[in-house]
């Protein structure tokens, strides 16, 4: 009895909007450090300024060495 | 407690958490991470391309620094899907009333399935491993395995709070049992059936088991951190707010 009423009490109690948000930041955040590959940001610019197609995903590059150390895949 | 303020103490608490990682992991990891990009500017030189050891120290200066604010932007988003865990499962903790035990208990819980199951098929690698042909084969299986593990906890944990609501404590007993051991069939199943990393590990052994090492002690330390600091502000919360409740009535 004791612990149905705190169910209940504790999941009426988590709002709708904050769980939206919160999953925002989620994908967001996981995406940009764990996975992009220059898909996302747009930061693939020629790594020499020359415009060929060999380019360097600068936010990649800034976020890599998390992702090798949260355990991402990487190159 | 207001949507405002579990919001702002939950990113708190994973910008904190995930900051302190990547300053650690400065000092840690890095130290590997420096070891296998060697490697690589060794096989580059050798392939005949010229790098200028000034810039590259520079670049690799800028670089590290991005690991701290990673570590900012990871650490707000795990802290933003903990937040949201804690807050439906709390009530179905049993055991305990106190909030930090049990933000450290689903702190761990969530440690164990998001990074130790994927760890365990896929571990970690340094740079200087992995054939950068294969990067979207890779992270199609790491999150095919991360899903795995993430959804049937998702729907065991559901399943366990209707199996502990039901008053009786025969079927309490039975859930604790039952429960975790349809997770580790899932993950035994998943573990033999999904295919290996096809990547063949070509760096020096010691350098890649020392970084696994190295970056699960600090990832795991990463976990305990948030479940700490977000049990202590979540307390914090609750005691400001029901002050302010008591003072309005
Ligand atoms: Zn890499």
């Amino acid at each position: 009895m004791l612990v149905g009423n705190q169910i209940t009490k504790t999941s009426e109690g988590v709002p709708r909007i904050a769980v939206g948000i919160l999953l925002g930041v989620l994908a967001f955040g996981v995406f940009i450090v764990g996975f992009d590959q220059g898909e996302m940001l747009g930061f693939t610019v020629p790594a020499d300024g020359s415009g060929s197609e060999q380019g360097t995903n600068w936010a990649h590059e800034f976020y890599h060495d998390m992702r090798h150390a949260a355990g991402f895949p990487c190159h | 407690m207001k949507a405002i303020t579990f919001i702002a103490i939950t990113l708190l608490a994973g910008a904190i958490a995930g900051t302190i990682l990547g300053i650690i992991n400065q000092v840690a990891v890095e130290p590997y991470i420096e070891q296998a990009i060697e490697l690589e500017m060794h096989n580059t030189a050798q392939s005949g391309q010229v790098i200028n050891p000034a810039e590259f120290a520079a670049y690799r200066f800028w670089q590290k620094g991005g690991e701290i604010i990673a570590g900012t932007i990871l650490g707000l988003s795990i802290g933003s899907l903990y937040g949201i865990v804690f807050a439906y499962t709390r009530g179905s903790i049993s055991g305990t009333n106190n909030n930090k035990k049990k933000a450290l208990l689903v702190a761990g819980i969530m440690w164990f399935v998001l990074f130790l199951m994927p760890a365990l098929k896929y571990p970690p690698n340094p740079p200087a491993v992995g054939d950068p042909e294969t990067i979207y084969y890779r992270q199609s299986l790491y999150v095919a395995f991360l899903a795995i593990s993430g959804f049937s906890a998702l729907g065991l944990a559901f399943l366990y709070r209707k199996m502990v609501m039901a008053s009786s404590n025969n079927t309490k007993k039975k859930a604790i049992i039952i429960i975790p051991s349809a997770y580790a069939a899932i993950m035994a199943g998943a573990y033999l059936a999904m295919p290996a990393n096809p990547d063949a590990i070509n760096a020096p052994i010691d350098l890649v088991i020392g970084f696994r090492i190295t970056s699960a002690i600090t990832i795991s330390m990463f976990w305990a951190l948030l479940g700490v600091i977000f049990g202590a502000f979540w307390d914090k919360a609750n005691f400001i707010s029901n002050k302010i409740a008591a003072r309005h009535n």
